[in-house]
């Protein structure tokens, strides 16, 4: 989903960084907020800032497509520190990979809406959704980042399709769709599996440290 | 005596670095090491569909200057102890208390 320099046009990576900037401010504010109410938040930060951090640039081979691609993990981080915040550090990454040829700095706004803000508030609202209806934890957890690693990959077909076919949006955003998709299911199914796993360990061992405390009402176990 | 955390930690070490190990080399006999990313496939193929559209890099990368294997091993390793000395530290908090 990393979007690279040169291939969006500079008025839509003008919006998408608008888009961005406001969310990073509310999860920069939401940051010194929670700092001040748990001493725990800012270490979990830091720790789930190097996660997104490799899980989104560890490229998993998919031999049955030929292909690689990787997970987000923004949907966990989402429900373990807050969506907001999820933003910032999703920037942060996203600022770091554009040194590893990952993505870009022109477009660095656009990899922020699709994999920051679109893959982990997706994520969380799936995971605060079914814990609503009284799912298990796991299941929650795991459909989140599901959901939210699909969306995320939409949400880079439309921008790719929105920016260069502006002529025919719905049918290139399909062709886009259908390219990234044989590859990234099966680990939108992987990344089910890790997210489902580590969320329900951290609710075993420290349900404090969920974002239920700070950002309330999200049943943890 | 481990105690049951270290024990847990061990196991997710093990069982997470035989994914990693397992994955690169299926992807590395499924094509001869030539498996691509998806994303600059797509994009390769966004930009084929209009003229001056086209896949550039505005920064130097880290990848460039060690090569890939290197690059992305030193940011692993790095990563892998910063979240390693970090969640010791969260998750052993309550334990000890």
């Amino acid at each position: 989903m990393h979007i690279s320099d040169g291939i969006l046009a500079p008025e839509w990576c003008l919006v998408w960084f608008a888009i961005a900037i406001v969310f990073i401010a509310v999860g920069v504010w939401q940051i010194k907020r929670g700092t001040k109410e748990n001493a725990s938040y800012l270490p979990l930060l830091a720790m789930m800032g190097a996660v997104v951090f490799v899980i989104s640039v560890w490229h998993i081979p998919v031999p049955v497509s030929g292909s690689c691609s990787h997970p987000i993990g923004t949907p966990m981080s989402a429900i373990i520190v807050g969506p907001f915040p999820t933003v910032v550090l999703g920037a942060i990454a996203l600022f770091f990979q554009a040194f590893f040829g990952h993505g870009g700095l022109t477009t660095l706004g656009a990899n922020v809406v699709s994999m920051g803000i679109v893959g982990g508030f997706s994520g969380y609202l799936i995971f605060v959704l079914l814990r609503t209806v009284n799912s298990p934890l796991w299941l929650a957890a795991g459909m989140a980042g599901f959901i939210g690693d699909v969306l995320c990959y939409l949400t880079t077909a439309l921008q790719l399709a929105l920016s260069v076919n502006p002529g025919s949006v719905l049918s290139h955003w399909a062709i886009y769709m259908v390219g990234y998709m044989p590859t990234q299911l099966p680990l939108a199914v992987a990344e089910f599996v890790f997210t489902a796993g580590i969320v329900q360990y951290i609710a075993d061992r420290r349900p404090d440290l969920l974002a239920k405390k700070l950002w309330g009402g999200v049943p943890s176990a | 005596m481990l105690d049951r955390f270290t024990k847990t930690a061990l196991v997710l070490m093990v069982v997470i670095a035989a994914i990693i190990l397992i994955v690169a080399y299926l992807g590395y006999i499924g094509d001869q090491g030539k498996m691509k990313g998806i994303g600059p496939i797509v994009e390769k193929h966004a930009a084929s569909t209009v003229a001056n559209v086209a896949p550039v890099s505005l920064v130097p990368t880290i990848t460039d200057l060690v090569g890939k294997f290197w690059g992305f091993t030193i940011a692993g390793i790095v990563a892998g102890f910063i979240v390693g000395y970090l969640w010791t530290g969260l998750f052993r908090r309550q334990e000890d208390a």
